[in-house]
């Protein structure tokens, strides 16, 4: 079978959506639901047991809130990246599509960089409370 | 310091150069965009979000670097939409005659190299440098629209390395020194892919027939001995920072490097 610049894009999306990607749409962020496909991110030898959305206090599911955010506002800028990448391919190459794709690919990096940022953010809070619960009970 | 005539757009180019020019430019375009679609396989081993979204705007980059270079390409009179559409819907085996992609990132020799997630960090970390290197050398080259759209590549090509500094890193922080002594092990099949990027050596019988040529016009403006020594001090203070060491007696895999011409002219 044939490839297409699409095809692309649908195995980018597919992979990411393992993680919680989903397209932009005007349902409220199922905030538990993507906490599931992405709390595996934290989980440490230390901290075999990362709690879910349900169960973290106030603290953590705050951090978490943000770090699903900024997932959030990835996501809309690699759908940017996607539009101006088939752009390309449909309309042919020239300056102003292929810089137009060099900001929206910036956009999308530091996007994805403050995606790592809130990881880094939320490790904190839980070690200064979810390893501290964990360490009370051992 | 080597001094050679510089073009700028809008020159007239002799024909010779502008031969030599094309067929560079077009490895570099033609390479970086099937490097994009290899990289996008590889997504199927990130095993955490934040290595999934770093891969993916690896992509993104790969294909911008292309699209750079295919966009000079067209002032230059290359159909370059011609050798889009050919890679976008012939990804796993496009026609030698139609665009001149770098071996390595030919699927049935990419595939080989990758099994998990620690493959992905270690080319990031082991060959990437290579890129670094050979790639960095364009922005001294004679032609200068080229040579300004490979400083915006090179500094993302540091940024390549940068993530395959941190995802092994990661890799070794999860995995711990069991992992760390595997991602030692796989150095060796990486760093061949890397010693041979910039070329077989500038002497001796088997030197590439087309170096000279690229040389003197100040296409290319370092020997390959110059790149390798610039890779060896880039990836060893790279492997260091993770905490992995340099094998010794590794040798060049110069056909990973090769185009399907052996450098010689393409179309255009």
């Amino acid at each position: 079978m044939p490839g297409s610049p699409q095809n692309l894009i649908d195995g980018g999306i597919a992979e990411l959506k393992r993680f919680g990607y989903a397209p932009f749409g005007d349902a409220a962020p199922d905030w538990a639901g993507m906490w599931l496909l992405l709390r595996g991110d934290f989980a440490t030898l230390r901290r075999t047991h990362v709690p879910t959305y349900a169960e973290m206090s106030p603290w953590p599911q705050e951090g978490a809130r943000i770090y699903m955010r900024r997932r959030l506002l990835a996501d809309r800028l690699f759908e940017e990246c996607q539009v101006l990448y088939r752009r390309l391919h449909g309309e042919g190459i020239n300056t102003e599509l292929v810089e137009a794709y060099s900001l929206a690919r910036d956009a999308y990096e530091e996007a994805v960089l403050d995606f790592g940022k809130a990881r880094e953010m939320l490790e904190d809070v839980f070690t200064s409370t979810v390893d501290l619960v964990s360490a009370s009970r051992a | 310091m080597r001094t050679f005539k510089t073009y700028d757009k809008g020159d007239v180019l002799p024909e010779d150069y502008k031969k030599a020019l094309i067929n560079l430019m077009c490895f570099q375009a033609d390479s970086e965009y099937a490097g994009g679609q290899r990289v996008a396989e590889n997504h199927r081993y990130a095993t955490r979000p934040e290595e999934a979204y770093r891969l993916s705007k690896k992509v993104f980059e790969e294909m911008g670097h292309a699209f750079y270079v295919w966009n000079l390409l067209q002032e230059l009179g290359v159909d370059v939409d011609a050798r889009l559409y050919e890679l976008s819907h012939n990804p796993e085996n496009p026609d030698p005659r139609k665009v001149n992609v770098i071996n390595g990132f030919r699927k049935e020799n990419w595939s080989k190299f990758f099994e998990c997630w620690e493959d992905v960090a270690l080319f990031s970390t082991v060959v990437t440098p290579a890129a670094v290197a050979f790639l960095g050398q364009y922005r001294e080259c004679s032609y200068l629209p080229w040579a300004r759209v490979n400083v915006r590549i090179h500094k993302e090509e540091y940024g390549h390395l940068a993530f395959g500094v941190w995802a092994s890193k990661r890799c070794i922080e999860f995995g711990g020194e069991k992992t760390r002594e595997f991602m030692q092990q796989r150095i060796p099949k990486f760093m061949q892919m890397g010693l041979g990027f910039y070329g077989r050596p500038s002497a001796g019988g088997e030197k590439s027939q087309m170096f000279d040529i690229y040389y003197e016009y100040g296409i290319k403006v370092k020997k390959p001995e110059e790149l390798q020594t610039e890779y060896l001090e880039l990836l060893d203070s790279r492997l260091k920072e993770i905490g992995l060491i340099m094998p010794a007696g590794v040798e060049a895999d110069y056909d990973m490097r090769m185009g399907y011409e052996a450098e010689e002219p393409v179309v255009a």
